[in-house]
């Protein structure tokens, strides 16, 4: 007998979750999660749309010495509405709240998450936060920087009357994330499906699970450190208002507090992405499971008690700069790590040269470029030459946008076909990948040297004669390179939703439980719940010609099935 | 250009403060020292770097899918090694516990300043710099002026928000914040003109909070502070609004601008025409005028430059934020007549576009400050 015995179910496009109801209200009220994820995924890439033309425009402003196209005003506005979107609307929702309420239920075997109703109000309470965010660009204009510092937010003289509804917008995004930690944790915890112990579940969910638990602790001081700036702003209380006998370097702790894990929660899924990324694409076992296991859990720890060293300069204590310093460079180490697993993972591969690895593989790349320019700003002499200059905003960069950011984008073309039952364009994939990663780094590498050489943060002009200029240039050129990859990524993501070739159930060989429902999942993912073996052994699977994807080989068993017979 | 152009235009572990690739040129004893620990990092960066991409690329182009081979993978490599897992997290450990411990060792020297340190006053406003010289008496505004091979030390304080003072030739930077004093030392090596920038964001005309740092030879140093405390006392009072417009605007240049356009405040152009005549309106209703009459506050109107300059917040003019920070304490009274004079005498000292004219004709001048009226 030829062909599969146990052949996959082949996915019919009237019987899958896209299908399975219709009409607005069907996705308005809708409980899936999969419909939920594409609902978030649709949201971030439209605010990212939107941070993205502030980063535009901040670019294009600095061609020339005296700024090309804003005031002085306009251009703080424009950096604050960047920084203050792309951190708390699109890079913080992207990965678990998009791509992870897709996949998170799937590759656990389940039909959702542990509280679907919750979910939902984890997407209404992003859409509002959202509004009240995009409000205060009309509600009189928001000017602090993304990080509201004060006293400059709570001065009535200084900041733009858009601050209050600002924070009000993050307040309430900071629900969102805490109700999708929650749910992540709990279902992680109760909804493994028979087989999975902890040390057998895909990296992506330890990844998930680390951030889940920083969304969940961290954000709450959010919340109180904006509630508090909101009505030190209104009524004059003085916490932060040194008028008022109040610290204004007292909010710089509680707000890094937060923001510095805020940076792991960034960072961690992208990194949980990458190693599934890796893993599957070189189709070989992931390399050191449990040192990338526990190096999530670890840096999720350390991310608490390092916020300091955005402070170095703030006038905090020696002892303390000196305390912070040393505790950073503990962070270090579990990032170097994962690095080198994903390198040894590759040692002895298969790789394919998809879109996805390409995205796995840029993300090493230019992680590897942000985590070591991290060391001479968690070294604490030349910190204090760097703090606040390009060489801060590039290195940030090369972690948030060049690791967090790509590391969604892997994810999004890596897991592409499985929501949307589609293959997208392949080359034009290998093609945008060039234009972005050539751009990317001609944006931000030269941004090391302005700041090296002096080029302070948030300025709409600078000295013409200081040479800074053709780092600008080059660096705005590289930023348009980017605007049209992501023009492409769009153009052939969408396109491949009319015209693309029908994605097998499993088109890249992946081993955890998504890949074993159609392409695109039914309603329930499962009709009942499948057991699990080791999901990066890819020696059980072939390739099928016929339906462009790959099976499980008809000679080895399947987990919780007796021995072939 | 990429990436790999920039790399290869690098000096690998260049170590001394002149002007390099990665940093500029170093003016102080402390620019050295960061310098080399900067790059001792880099030159650790640059093999990790390079190790890292090599492999990557060299795994990525040795290992990949061979066509027609989409089945059979393997599953004997390994997965685990915990020699080589140890290894590296534990070479990297000890290399950045050196970095940690050189970055501590030159931060707490960065942070002592010497005793005989020669001590300035500084003060952040928006947007403007302070610098005050308490042994000569001095104030100097856009401008500091510090003797060559002898220890500075900045005791600085903000009088509204959050700034920073920044001047990368010596490698030192602090926040300035409002309601305590920071401080931060210097000794310059090189004499010569040094920027100097706010780094920490404080507003409308944050990239505008420039300043210049003149490092003088100890004689030359001397000399010119001697000649900048004597500077408005030798003064004829025919020649203070020149004195004003070349010596002190520049620290009002960023909120009122000369040519009639209204910036963060109003222009100067025609202000004293506006105060004359008690037309300027106020944000709550009022006019100049209602202060003008016998017995009014403003009954002498050159009292209402005063009172601007003095306390910002009392009356805001319509239209405008009220922005201004109090210049008290920071002017000394005869640069408060000298503004006042300047102010008076605005449509001799620049032309139609704002321009300074060279040697206004101050002839008949109307110098008086009202001050005895």
């Amino acid at each position: 007998m030829t062909g599969d015995p146990r052949p996959l179910e082949q996915p019919t496009l009237t019987d899958n979750y896209l299908t399975y109801t219709r009409g607005f209200l069907s996705w308005a009220l809708t409980l899936d999660h999969k419909r939920i994820g594409l609902m978030y995924l649709c949201s971030v890439l439209l605010a990212f749309l939107l941070g993205g033309i502030f980063a535009l425009l901040v670019r294009t402003q600095l061609l020339v010495p005296e700024g090309l196209i804003m005031d002085q005003d306009d251009y703080n506005q424009a950096f604050t509405l960047h920084g203050g979107i792309m951190v708390f609307l699109v890079i913080i929702p992207s990965t678990p709240a998009a791509l992870g309420n897709f996949v998170l239920p799937i590759m656990l075997g389940a039909k959702d998450v542990a509280f679907p109703r919750l979910n939902l109000m984890s997407y209404y309470l992003w859409v509002i936060g959202a509004i009240f965010m995009v409000y205060s660009i009309f509600g009189g204009g928001l000017d602090t920087g993304w990080t509201f510092y004060t006293p400059y937010s709570i001065d009535q003289n200084s900041a733009m009357g858009g601050v209050i509804p600002a924070v009000t917008g993050a307040f309430i995004l900071g629900f969102s994330s805490i109700f999708t930690g929650m749910n992540f944790i709990v279902t992680i915890h109760r909804l493994r499906p028979k087989g999975m112990t902890w040390f057998r579940m895909p990296l992506f969910l330890w990844s998930i699970y680390a951030t889940a638990v920083i969304q969940v602790l961290a954000t709450p001081v959010l919340g109180i450190t904006l509630a508090l700036l909101a009505v030190e702003r209104a009524f004059g209380i003085g916490i932060f208002d040194p008028t008022l006998g109040g610290d204004p370097v007292l909010y710089q702790h509680f707000f890094w507090f937060y923001s510095h894990p805020a940076v792991y929660i960034m960072i961690l899924p992208a990194m949980g992405i990458v190693s599934e990324l890796i893993a599957v694409h070189s189709h070989r076992h992931i390399f050191g499971y449990s040192f990338i296991a526990w190096s999530s859990v670890a840096i999720a720890m350390f991310s608490f008690i390092v916020w300091g060293h955005h402070m170095f300069t703030s006038g905090q204590s020696p002892l303390v700069n000196v305390v912070f310093s040393f505790i950073t460079f503990s962070v270090a180490i579990p990032s170097a790590v994962k690095v080198f697993n994903w390198l040894a993972t590759m040692y002895k591969g298969a790789i394919s040269w998809n879109t996805p690895m390409l995205y796995g593989m840029g993300f090493i790349f230019l992680f590897v470029i942000g985590g070591l320019t991290g060391l001479y700003l968690g070294t604490l002499s030349t910190d204090i030459h760097l703090h606040d200059t390009y060489f801060v905003v590039a290195h940030f960069h090369y972690v948030m946008m060049g690791s967090a950011l790509i590391g969604f984008i892997g994810g999004l073309h890596h897991w592409w076909p499985k929501m949307i039952g589609k293959m997208y364009n392949e080359n034009a994939g290998r093609v945008a990948f060039v234009l972005f990663f050539i751009g990317y780094n001609m944006t931000f590498f030269t941004q090391f040297m302005l700041g090296s050489h002096g080029m302070p943060r948030r300025y709409a002009t600078y000295p013409a004669d200081a040479g800074f200029q053709m780092y600008h240039i080059i660096s705005t050129i590289g930023s348009y390179m980017m605007a049209i990859a992501f023009f492409m990524m769009a153009a052939y993501f969408i396109s491949s939703i009319f015209g693309g070739r029908r994605a097998a159930a499993n088109p890249w060989g992946g081993r955890s439980l998504e890949w074993q429902c159609t392409s695109p999942p039914p309603h329930d993912n499962f009709s009942e719940q499948p057991e699990v073996g080791d999901c990066y052994d890819f020696s059980v699977l072939r390739w099928d010609e016929a339906t462009q994807g790959y099976v499980w080989r008809e000679d080895v068993d399947r987990p919780g099935e007796k021995s072939h017979a | 250009m990429s990436i790999f152009g920039f790399l290869a235009t690098v000096k690998l572990g260049e170590a001394t403060s002149g002007g390099g690739f990665w940093m500029p040129e170093g003016a102080s004893t402390v620019a050295a020292e960061v310098d080399e620990v900067f790059y001792f990092i880099n030159n650790i960066n640059y093999f990790f770097f390079a190790l890292c991409t090599f492999v990557l690329v060299y795994f990525a182009i040795k290992y990949r899918l061979k066509p027609n081979h989409h089945s059979g993978f393997s599953h004997d490599a390994p997965t685990h090694n915990t020699p080589l897992e140890l290894t590296w997290s534990i070479v990297p450990l000890f290399l950045v516990g050196v970095m940690f411990w050189l970055g501590m060792d030159g931060y707490l020297r960065l942070n002592e300043s010497p005793e005989d340190a020669y001590p300035v006053s500084v003060t952040g406003q928006k947007w403007s710099w302070t610098f005050q010289h308490p042994e000569y008496g001095v104030t100097e505004a856009g401008e500091l002026t510090v003797p060559l091979g002898r220890p500075v030390r900045l005791l600085m304080t903000s009088s509204d928000v959050l700034h920073s003072l920044f001047i990368p030739a010596f490698r030192v930077k602090n926040d300035v914040v409002p309601g305590r004093y920071s401080s931060l030392w210097f000794e310059a090596t090189r004499p010569g003109q040094y920027r100097l920038y706010c780094s920490e964001y404080c507003g409308k005309d944050h990239s505008k909070m420039l300043a210049v740092v003149n490092v003088l030879p100890e004689e030359e140093f001397q000399a010119q502070l001697g000649k900048l405390a004597r500077e408005y006392e030798d003064i004829e009072d025919r020649d203070l609004p020149v004195y004003a417009l070349t010596r002190l605007y520049n620290r009002c240049a960023s909120c009122h601008s000369l040519d009639g356009k209204s910036g963060t405040g109003p222009s100067f152009k025609g202000l004293w025409e506006r105060t004359k005549n008690g037309t300027t309106a106020f944000t709550d209703g009022s006019t100049l005028a209602d202060y003008m009459r016998p017995g009014g506050e403003f009954e002498v109107p050159e009292n209402y430059i005063r009172d601007s300059i003095l306390n910002p917040q009392h009356y805001i003019v319509q239209n405008y934020l009220g922005a201004m920070p109090t210049f008290k304490g920071q002017l000394k009274e005869r640069q408060i007549d000298a503004l006042v004079l300047m102010i008076k005498n605005m449509d001799r000292l620049v032309d139609e576009q704002g321009n300074p004219i060279e040697s206004p004709d101050l002839g008949d001048a109307d110098i008086s400050t009202g001050a005895g009226q």
